[in-house]
């Protein structure tokens, strides 16, 4: 069903391939497209499962997913070739549009629109916790312990470190999985 | 006027040029990949605080600009760290500003890169394993805590008037009930910044 195992070489290219088809958006959906239907290195339960291990742990998801992709293949130089591969040109691109911006941004015209995209991406950074708000809305020890963590860091600005070493281990203790015999 | 001083004694950027600075610098990254949560953007109030108040990089206004320039260029939005460590080495010229945006986004992806290999070879055992569920039911919930209290320093740091205020609202609502591109925002937001409707 699938190709036989892509080289270090391929894996980068397939990973630019990706992040240059992404520029518009819609990063995972085009890593699924090129991966899994195009160059068919994957299964598409192999993509899938890749999905959820990279969003359980920590790191950002679409990198995660790539790391995934190449660990799967050849273990951490896969990871860091596909890696590299995914973000060579969006960050080059960022770090040249960052450099502008620092010779730039004192120009008060510049200043003006930035001070209007940065109330639209507030906007953005605003609907983060509303996305994922349904899904615990039933769960009433899980909008407390939200509730807590948001008024530590945000009413008594805690750092981030510490309040998930103490909140961590006591929601984990909460939701570790009961037998069934004993609901 | 003392006090006024004092502050700003307080706040004199971090020079990454001194050895003992870019080690705790980098240390500060490190340490914080792994506690990258839910995507990664719930590293944003700390990067604010490691940005503005603790290494004085940046101003508030230079922040919000930066976030909203890593969230309008393609790609992951995490690469915001690149621009962090361009604002960290910019003093020092744009070729220290460079190495230190590619040394800072290393630093914050290395960490959650080798959990996340380790985690690639062993996830057959970690599959089912009670410390597994336990992790991503018990995480979740302090996720989204963290993501509000993100949203609320984002939105204080753009510290925009009133009009900003309503746009932050408008976008965070369309965010949520349609799948308009969010570029599309930011391009409206930025003509009504430009017509001076929106200013900070």
């Amino acid at each position: 069903m699938t190709e036989p195992r892509p080289s270090l070489s391929e894996l980068f290219w397939g990973m630019l391939q990706v992040a240059l088809s992404a520029f518009g958006g819609g990063l995972s959906a085009w890593s699924q497209r090129i991966v899994v239907e195009q160059r068919r290195w994957m299964s598409s339960e192999q993509f899938l499962t890749g999905l959820t291990v990279a969003r359980l742990f920590p790191g950002p998801n679409q990198i995660n997913m790539a790391v995934y992709i190449g660990a799967e293949f050849h273990g951490l130089p896969g990871a860091l070739v596909a890696l590299a591969g995914m973000l060579l040109l969006p960050f080059s691109l960022l770090m040249g549009l960052g450099l502008a911006y620092f010779h730039f941004h004192t120009i008060p015209s510049v200043d003006r629109v930035l001070a209007g995209v940065v109330a639209a991406a507030a906007g953005m950074a605003l609907s983060m916790g509303f996305k994922i708000l349904d899904q615990y809305w039933n769960d009433r020890v899980a909008l407390l312990l939200a509730a807590v963590v948001f008024l530590a860091l945000s009413l008594f600005d805690q750092r981030l470190i510490p309040v998930v070493l103490i909140a961590g281990p006591l929601a984990m203790a909460w939701y570790w999985p009961r037998r069934q015999s004993n609901p | 006027m003392s006090g006024l001083l004092a502050a700003a004694v307080a706040c004199e950027p971090a020079r990454l040029s001194d050895l003992g600075t870019l080690v705790q610098v980098l240390w500060q990254f490190l340490s914080l990949s792994l506690f990258s949560l839910g995507g990664g953007n719930t590293l944003l109030a700390e990067y604010h605080h490691l940005a503005v108040a603790q290494f004085c990089w940046l101003t508030n206004t230079q922040f919000a600009d930066l976030y909203a320039l890593a969230e309008a260029a393609p790609g992951p939005s995490s690469m915001l760290v690149g621009l962090l460590g361009l604002g960290a080495g910019w003093r020092e010229g744009p070729f220290w500003a460079l190495l230190s945006a590619y040394g800072a986004e290393a630093a914050i992806l290395l960490p959650s890169t080798l959990l996340m290999v380790m985690a690639c070879l062993s996830w057959k055992r970690l599959e089912h394993s009670p410390w597994r569920v336990a992790f991503e039911r018990g995480l979740g919930p302090i996720t989204l805590g963290i993501l509000f209290a993100v949203g609320l320093k984002i939105l204080r740091t753009a510290d925009t008037n009133w009009a900003g205020v309503v746009v932050s609202v408008v976008v965070c609502v369309l965010m949520l009930r349609t799948r308009i591109s969010p570029l599309w925002f930011m391009a409206v937001a930025g003509v009504l910044g430009g017509l001076g409707v929106v200013n900070r």
